[in-house]
């Protein structure tokens, strides 16, 4: 079907965000000559450009604006904040131009071809990139698809309308509005509502389902939702926004469910969920099983239903994560050159930035009851940890998951301050197959909130003695 | 059906009269489950005293800064009515679609999965035992989570790329943890022949590994039924397939011109048959086979599992294959080179005999040293026999015909008998194939040279 020798490009990747460069990266340091095809004129992507990395300098912002009101209760008083929306924005797009701009030198230094456009197949070894002032033709060996995915925009609203934001909209914090309704609790529009929040602005968030953050384990969202119910307007769960409207000083929201009504806000922002872009690169055209949702099928090797085509990241499945990404886009280039490269990871790790973190990793507790797994619980409340109690944020809790019959950790979830950093032992304990005595007989430095992993494993075992446990079953 | 909950203080460590540094909750309060009550402080922490069930607070037992220890009741909840837990609830199912608010987002997302409906309430934890683990007879048990090999990521990649399979390897490590050692150990025993035997199994040395064969739905396409094989084909399935694996074979391809031969068989036949048996041009094979054999010693040998060495042997027993409405049977003659013609034909009319009423012993099956199989009978111009193992070849009889043969001056009408000598190549190279053959037909041409 394709022969190796006659193409312009060993490896051309469509899609330069945190998946498609590194896969890009990796083809080029194993000896392939690469291309990179984008869109937008810089790299990274919806993760380093209006994703992850702004969104994250923004969290930071509003975790020291919050921290340094608390320390009131400490006997230091700051006074309240003056914030300066264009400076705050400002360092904001530092952060980003700062990687992207580095993303860029890295490319040139490893020789990756940049071809800014938007590409479409035209054959299994031939793609066109069009720009604004015509387009080009590439043939190419083996081709990567890391195009990701896009904001869902629900229907009945005003799009166009600058008051109605997407994520991107609202990481660009044009102004601190007034009155800001969140539609959708899931992780970014928490995230989000957490900015606005610190900021200033009064938050209603409204969420479909029961609880905030569906799929998540209730017991690691209630902390976060305690904390929150107090500082926002409202949270409406069970809720549907049947439409927005808008009029010349307001954009107003029609509720329907639990809560009922009308209400009138300054801005709103829509965070339901992503949708892949699977189909918007004419790929199933020359072959590639593309579904109807836009995602794109591959096996353990990133292939697609066509040999010399790969895809990763967003666009081949849920979770929609930037670390998946790049792992997958590591293995798609090694395959491309000839590796036996394939991802076999056993869990991906999930983070909600928000004020608590929450964080988890493998089976969640739901699901290991939904699937009858025999497991046990060991569970290490951060009101026993010293450095919580020093930092003031007492209500988070550690808590892992361990297979009965083998002893082995097959899922965690933490919620606190600093959650989304400690989830990465226990991806790692899972990867390695440990023991609940592995990770106890650890030894972790005192007094850190890392310490609660292993008095988590130490609770399982019956052996902690930071609490005091009465020994019922054992 | 609303009924009162007492809570009481937790086990908070070897501490009493510890004391209550802040109200979560007041009077009249709705709460869910597990959310804190109160805030207890000892020594080096602060603890929570969760809310064991949903409900309504009905009245609190302490105050701030009262002093509590181990089972004080600090409150009095009413549980709500129904499914206490309804309220911790994730959700019910939804559908995974893209267009759900609250779906994960994009760079930190959640889970592909809809919120699964929470299980029975007494599957949760309890107040008193919020840090305990569950106990072990909840859910049902199950061996292990997900049948996993125990190997690290490292591991996993080695493994991959020397293309071993983990599930086939057991691990040295500690509970049986696979290590690098013992995935580059399985492949170098694969490799050296002393790996498991798979689907495909090994022999001698080598070790198959390919993929079982499609077993499709036969009836899909049309009529079937089920014929199960006789004891002798299951029997022999086993040998057949391991020879014709295991032995890397060659077959050698000859004519014998037997003109006179079935001359001299034709004005004997009468005497065989007043004697009370056939005469037929398998005996004089096997006369011929013995002469070759005792010119070609290393084709009358078996190859000794070690490699090393061939085992020759100095007796002549030869196998015949004979075909019995069971299957495929090779009884033994003994010690042809001790009989004469009419010996032989004698005792093969017996053998065959016995063989076709299923009445061959152990015994007459054993101690061959080349087989001879003659489909001439039937017809066929050449076919590949499979070598009797531990046997180093075997002789294939076709149907003889007239053929036109040029004898230096002139076409003459010979009687032709095709030849094929499958043999093992480890023993046996194509040169001294081709010349026991070639000495076999000889003997066959001339009767007289097998006196030389």
């Amino acid at each position: 079907m394709n022969d190796t020798s006659s193409h312009e490009f060993d490896v051309i990747v469509i899609g330069a965000g945190p998946g498609g460069y590194t896969a890009a990266f990796r083809a080029a340091d194993l000896g392939l000559k690469t291309a990179l095809v984008e869109r937008y004129p810089t790299l990274g992507g919806v993760c380093l450009n209006v994703g992850c990395i702004p969104s994250k300098a923004l969290l930071h912002t509003a975790a020291v604006i919050d921290e340094a009101a608390a320390m009131a209760a400490h006997g230091v008083k700051f006074g309240d904040p003056e914030i300066d929306i264009d400076s705050l924005r400002a360092h904001k797009e530092g952060v980003v131009e700062k990687l992207t701009g580095g993303l860029a030198g890295m490319a040139r230094q490893r020789g990756v071809e940049v071809i800014q456009g938007t590409a479409a197949f035209t054959g299994v070894n031939e793609l066109e990139v069009s720009t604004g002032d015509g387009s080009r033709s590439f043939s190419f060996t083996n081709a990567i698809i890391a195009v990701g995915s896009r904001s869902i925009e629900l229907p009945n609203m005003p799009w166009g309308d600058p008051r109605l934001m997407d994520s991107t909209a609202a990481l660009e914090i044009r102004d601190v509005p007034g009155r800001l309704l969140v539609v959708g609790g899931g992780i970014i529009g928490l995230e989000m509502a957490c900015i606005y929040d610190a900021l200033g602005s009064e938050v209603t968030v409204v969420e479909l389902t029961p609880g905030l953050m569906p799929g998540t384990d209730a017991d690691l969202v209630k902390p976060l939702e305690r904390r929150i119910k107090k500082r926002y307007q409202a949270i409406h769960l069970e809720t549907r926004v049947t439409g927005i409207g808008a009029d010349d000083d307001a954009l107003v929201a029609n509720f329907e469910g639990k809560h009922e009504g009308t209400e009138r806000f300054d801005r709103v922002l829509v965070a339901v969920g992503r949708t892949p872009n699977g189909n918007r690169i004419n790929a199933a055209a020359v072959g590639v099983d593309v579904d109807d949702r836009g995602f794109i099928r591959v096996d353990e090797q990133m292939r697609t239903s066509v040999p010399n085509i790969f895809a990763i990241g967003d666009v081949v499945g849920q979770p929609m994560l930037a670390h998946k990404a790049t792992h997958e886009g590591k293995v798609a280039a090694e395959v491309c050159a000839g590796e036996k490269s394939a991802f076999d990871a056993r869990v991906i790790p999930s983070v909600a930035y928000t004020d608590p973190e929450i964080a988890w990793v493998g089976m969640t507790e739901e699901q290991a009851r939904a699937e009858n797994v025999d497991y046990g619980i060991g569970k290490f409340p951060w009101a026993a940890s010293g450095r919580a109690l020093g930092n003031g944020r007492t209500e988070g809790f550690t808590k892992l998951l361990f297979d009965n019959a083998s002893k082995r950790i097959i899922g965690a979830g933490i919620v606190g301050p600093q959650a989304g950093d400690l989830i990465a032992e226990c991806a790692l304990a899972i990867e390695m197959g440990a023991e609940a005595e592995d990770i106890s007989l650890t030894v972790h430095p005192h007094p850190t909130l890392s310490e609660t992993v292993a008095m988590a494993a130490e609770v399982f075992e019956g052996t902690v003695t930071d609490l005091y446990i009465p020994r019922k079953g054992k | 059906m609303s009924n009162t909950i007492e809570v009481k203080v937790p086990d908070i460590g070897d501490f009493s009269d510890v004391p209550v540094i802040e109200l979560l909750v007041s009077k009249g309060d709705s709460v869910e489950a597990d959310e804190g009550l109160l805030t207890l402080e000892s020594d080096k922490a602060t603890m929570e005293v969760p809310s064991p069930v949903a409900g309504v607070v009905r009245e609190l037992k302490v105050g701030l800064n009262d002093t509590v220890s181990e089972g004080d009741v600090v409150a009095v909840l009413e549980a709500t009515a129904g499914d206490a837990e309804a309220d911790d609830a994730a959700g019910e199912p939804t559908a995974s679609g893209e267009d759900q608010p609250g779906k994960a987002l994009p760079e930190e997302t959640g889970k592909d999965e809809a919120p699964r409906p929470e299980p029975e309430a007494e599957a949760r934890i309890t107040a008193t035992e919020s840090a305990v683990p569950a106990p072990a007879d909840e859910p049902p048990p199950r061996s292990d989570s997900r049948g996993l090999p125990h190997a690290s990521p490292a591991v996993r990649k080695f493994a991959r790329e020397l293309g071993a399979d983990l599930r086939q390897i057991s691990g040295s490590g500690n509970k049986g943890r696979i290590t690098r050692d013992d995935v580059a150990a399985h492949v170098k025993q694969l490799m050296g022949g002393k790996g498991p035997s798979g689907a495909a199994g090994r022999i001698g040395g080598l070790s198959l590994d390919f993929p079982e064969a499609p077993q499709p739905d036969f009836s899909r396409f049309g009529a079937i039924e089920r014929s199960e094989l006789s004891r002798i084909q299951k029997l022999s399935a086993g040998h057949l397939h391991r020879n014709w694996v295991g032995i890397p074979h060659v077959t050698q391809h000859d004519e014998a011109d037997i003109t006179d031969m079935e001359a001299f068989r034709q004005a004997n036949i009468e005497e065989a048959k007043a004697r009370g048996f056939k005469l037929t041009p398998l005996v004089f094979l096997i006369k011929a086979m013995v002469a070759s054999l005792k010119a070609f010693p290393t084709f009358n040998a078996s190859l000794d599992p070690d490699g090393e060495s061939l085992i020759l042997k100095h007796y002549f027993n030869i196998g015949i294959a004979v075909d019995t409405p069971d299957g495929l049977v090779v009884p033994v003659i003994r010690e042809c080179d001790r009989k004469g013609i009419m010996e032989l034909a004698e005792e093969l009319s017996v053998v065959s005999a016995r063989a076709r009423d299923g009445k061959l012993t152990p015994s007459d099956i054993q101690g061959g040293c080349i087989s001879i199989s003659s489909l001439g009978g039937i017809g066929g111009t050449g076919f590949t026999p499979i070598i009797n193992a531990p046997e180093v070849a075997i002789l294939g009889v076709s149907r003889s015909t007239m053929k036109q043969v040029w004898n230096g001056e002139s076409f003459q009408p010979r009687l032709m008998l095709p030849l094929s000598l499958s043999y093992d190549h480890r023993v046996i190279d194509g040169a001294a194939a081709a010349r026991f053959t070639r000495f076999l037909a000889s003997r066959l041409e001339d009767l007289r040279r097998l006196t030389l």
